[in-house]
């Protein structure tokens, strides 16, 4: 033993000790990540493998955890909102939402027409971002290279068509307490109706191309079984539980916004499977497009913003509340306690990966370690929006 | 004292050999980023070079120049070994390739079994690598090299016993003698089933996509050469590429009539097919994703092997009957 | 509906929330030695556990558990106030396993102690992280009375009332948190 220099890397650190504690005879103790292709970013997990198969795994978060509860605790409510965008980078805007939503909700205030629509727009543009984002990425895990770049080329349509309303590309943190921080123009209108049709002639040949390939479909098909119960019990919400066929969403189940107005599909799928997720979330794309086509022909004229917005020393009354919307991962919400200062007495992120990851290690016992990477992948997961 | 002109011969071609090799090696990288980019609707490597075309050149001179690295605890012998191994029974295989009826580095009777012999000492040394490096990622990529080498030899031997069945012979210049200039003079038409087993063992057994599980960079990381830096990594690299263009050329030999076309027959037909081949093979790659280990071994021992077997077994009862 | 639900558990106050100002539909305070039972009525009833949190005031720690339901729209806290100097409460990790984590973290930024946890070791922080950073000094801690109000009261014992002194006799004349608002706004 004493030929290693390093003896604490051999051993492991304490949370590799601590898993070691439950382990069997003869079994392999692996710890994948947190620098692991298919951990997309830097989730690790301690695997206990016989051969290939996992006996018992456990995540291991925090990598990346900025105590974003925290902070709200000593930001203005305006300033909290680019910490928002900074949640979640593959679907920001319904964070946005979710805050600023829950904020609203709380002072009782009334957000204009128009930017109840521009957020519907944007957060639906951000929503078909993250799935195409997703998408690529996990036939990438899945072994198969080209299909991320097609997906990037219809992502980057539309994160240039993002950046007038958002003025970013990536950690949007556009929404304002009571509006939007900037209008939409005639040419974002006029992209906008570009990429839709565009849009839609695509995805037949995605289908053709990846859904329909032999090779995917036996390397999803009937892999990482998640039966409603078993979302229940770990609180699983978004495609995760859409895809194991019940039509939860929170756009319908608790309307927000102008969501009543759309009209629109939940997508389900009751396989179960990861193909299930699969194609519920490439379904989600259509109807996110549909909700973006009526919301482009309703848009009325008017102000973006309520009349006197809140400044950054603004004063919400005191009192609890809880906002939920639909995220591109499910439901995410904002529990906030406000004891009528300038900042929040306490802020609470609900994020959807959290409750989706935490059903991972039930998953993937006893499957092979590259079907944990396909039921990994399936989730959807952003390690920020995990770890916050 | 005299030297023998043979051994003149082979220490020539096995110079040549080298300099093919890492030519071959060039343009192969070359070749695959660039068809990769075009089919990924991107132009590849555009920056080093027109089109650039010294791309590949300047990523070995960064390889060379990288630091050597070995992990803590790694068995030092066996870990330099097995890329030197990798390396070696390649240059081998490329001796006795028939380029044309000149340029046959070493023609020997036995040719085909000198390549499928050494061909399968490149498992010897993913199972070094993997084992060496003291590293889990790449215990399991060498087990999962092992097992699906293994497996995948098998057809790939019965399919090439069909044709040498066939052709009564195991000289590959003979082999190629055997067929005409045209393409339905070709083996491949007397034996498409064995072409194709031949065709899909070799991707198993040059660890490509979609059967790349001993590297699969999105479950193991990079598998067996996890650990390997610098040139240790370069010469996996080549030797997985030099085994691309052997495998490929074999099967030009076998089922494509090697160096005859209808016109001008000589090295350029020998060389166009094996990288027609060679671009279906990247194609694939590129399109493709990964199966499951399990499905694997199940393509090789309930598919092709039963059909390996049976294309022998009816070659052989054809062969007695029309004899 | 939720005196039904809850026959035989010994609540400490059930309130009707009001959804549109606080984005609930119930809000009940629980004992700790009660929790598991009224967590077990809700697991039958078919809820699902959204998170767990905490608020640290100044009465002590306020346990969140928020729950919600496929079918039946509205959210429903259970609330279970706990003292600072020995901050426990029974894990419902053995109905939701959802709650592990959710139980982890809340260790890990309150140092609440979830009994029966089967592995309450940091998810977030370092492992050798001493600290809790989400509780406050004594001297910015707040009454709960000053951030929350009570809804429209169906049941209360005097403990909790007591907590909300002034709210309590507003909730009587159904004006819920309008003080409250007054007040921010002035």
């Amino acid at each position: 033993m004493t030929r290693y220099p390093n003896m604490e890397q051999v051993t492991g650190d304490f949370y590799t000790q601590n898993f070691e504690k439950g382990a069997r005879e003869g079994s392999l103790i692996l710890n994948m990540g947190p620098q692991h292709p298919s951990t997309h970013g830097v989730l690790r997990i301690i695997l206990e493998l016989d051969g290939e198969y996992i006996l018992r795994c456990d995540p291991v978060l925090g990598y990346l955890h900025r105590m974003h509860e925290k902070m709200g605790e000593s930001k203005t409510y305006r300033g909290f909102i680019p910490n928002m965008g900074r949640v979640d980078y593959g679907c920001p805007l319904p964070w946005n939402w979710a805050f600023v939503g829950a904020v609203e909700k709380l002072a009782g205030i009334e957000v204009p027409e128009r930017a109840e629509y521009i957020r519907v727009i944007t957060t639906e543009m951000n929503r078909i971002t993250s799935h195409l984002l997703w998408w690529g990425a996990y036939i990438l895990d899945l072994g198969a290279f080209t299909p991320i770049m097609y997906a990037f080329d219809e992502r980057e349509w539309l994160l240039d068509l993002l950046q007038t309303p958002t003025g970013s590309r990536l950690t949007y943190s556009s929404f304002r307490v009571g509006g939007v921080g900037h209008d939409i123009d005639d040419k974002f209108i006029e992209g906008l109706k570009a990429f839709i049709p565009y849009f839609r002639s695509r995805l037949p040949m995605y289908k053709d191309l990846v859904t329909d390939n032999i090779i995917l479909r036996k390397r999803v098909e009937d892999i990482g079984p998640m039966p409603l119960d078993m979302c229940r019990r770990y609180g699983a919400t978004g495609p995760v539980i859409r895809g194991s066929g019940l039509a939860y969403d929170i756009r319908r189940a608790e309307p927000y916004g102008i969501y009543d107005r759309f009209d629109f599909e939940i997508p389900t799928q009751d396989t179960c499977c990861c193909m299930g997720r699969y194609k519920v979330r490439l379904a989600e794309f259509e109807q996110s497009l549909r909700i973006l086509e009526q919301a482009v022909d309703q848009i009325p004229d008017g102000p973006i913003i309520m009349d006197k917005a809140p400044k950054p020393s603004w004063k919400p009354p005191k009192g609890e509340v809880y906002f939920a919307v639909e995220g591109a991962r499910g439901k995410t919400s904002v529990y906030l306690v406000s004891d009528g200062t300038k900042s929040p007495y306490r802020v609470k992120l609900r994020a959807p990966g959290f409750s989706n990851l935490s059903l991972f290690a039930e998953a993937a016992q006893g499957t092979l370690l590259a079907d944990a990477v396909a039921i990994l992948g399936s989730l959807d997961l952003i390690i920020p929006e995990i770890d916050r | 004292m005299k030297i023998p002109i043979e051994l003149i011969r082979i220490v020539v071609a096995l110079v040549a050999v080298m300099a093919w090799v890492g030519l071959n090696a060039l343009l192969l990288v070359y070749c695959e980023r660039k068809y990769a980019g075009h089919i990924q609707r991107r132009p590849g490597p555009f920056e080093v070079g027109p089109h650039g075309i010294i791309q590949p050149l300047i990523d070995g001179l960064k390889l060379m120049a990288k630091q050597l690295l070995m992990p803590d605890g790694a068995d030092a012998i066996l870990f330099w070994l097995a890329p030197i191994l990798s390396m070696i029974p390649v240059l081998l295989l490329f001796l006795c390739i028939p380029y044309s009826p000149l340029l046959t580095g070493w023609e020997v009777n036995l040719g085909l079994l000198l390549i499928l012999a050494f061909a399968g000492l490149n498992v010897l040394a993913l199972l070094l690598a993997g084992w060496g490096s003291n590293n889990k990622w790449g215990l399991l990529g060498a087990a999962r090299a092992v097992s699906q080498s293994v497996a995948y030899e098998i057809p790939l031997l019965l399919a090439v016993l069909a044709i040498a069945f066939q052709t009564g012979t195991l000289n590959l210049t003979e082999i190629v003698n055997g067929q005409g200039s045209w393409p339905w003079q070709w083996n491949i038409i007397v034996q498409p089933l064995a072409f194709l087993i031949y065709f899909t063992s070799i991707l198993g057994e040059t660890n490509r996509a979609p059967f790349d599980l001993p590297e699969a960079e999105s479950e193991l990381t990079a598998g067996f050469h996890t650990e390997y830096s610098s040139m240790g990594f370069g010469l996996f690299f080549m030797a997985e590429y030099a085994n691309m263009v052997v495998v490929c050329s074999v099967a030009t030999v076998l089922f494509l009539g090697g160096w005859k076309g209808p016109f001008f027959d000589g090295w350029w037909w020998f060389l166009a097919k094996t990288y027609v081949l060679l671009f279906v093979m990247i194609w694939l790659r590129w399109t493709y994703p990964r199966v499951r280990f399990d499905q694997l071994l199940n393509i090789n021992w309930k598919w092709l092997l039963p059909l390996a077997v049976a294309n022998l077994l009816g070659t052989a009862f054809l062969m007695k009957v029309f004899a | 509906m939720m005196d039904k639900l809850f026959a035989g558990v010994r609540i400490r106050c059930l309130e009707k929330a009001d959804y549109d100002k606080t984005g609930q539909k119930w809000s009940v305070f629980l004992a700790p030695n009660t929790l598991l039972k009224a967590v077990a009525r809700l697991n039958d009833d078919g809820w699902f556990l959204e998170d767990v949190c905490a608020v640290d005031s100044v009465e002590g720690f306020l346990v969140l558990y928020h729950f919600d339901h496929w079918q039946k729209s509205g959210r429903l806290s259970l609330k279970v106030l706990v003292p600072h100097d020995d901050p426990r409460v029974p894990s419902i990790s053995g109905m939701y396993q959802g709650a592990l984590w959710h139980e982890r973290e809340t260790h890990d930024f309150h140092g609440i102690v979830f009994e029966g946890h089967p592995n309450l070791i940091p998810l977030l922080l370092p492992a050798e992280a001493d600290f809790h950073p989400l509780v406050k000094d004594a001297k910015s801690r707040l009454p709960l009375k000053d951030l929350m109000v009570l809804g429209e009261v169906v049941s209360c014992e005097e403990s909790i009332q007591a907590l909300f002194p002034e709210e309590a006799e507003e909730a009587a004349a159904e004006q819920g948190g309008e003080e409250a608002e007054a007040e921010a706004e002035s």
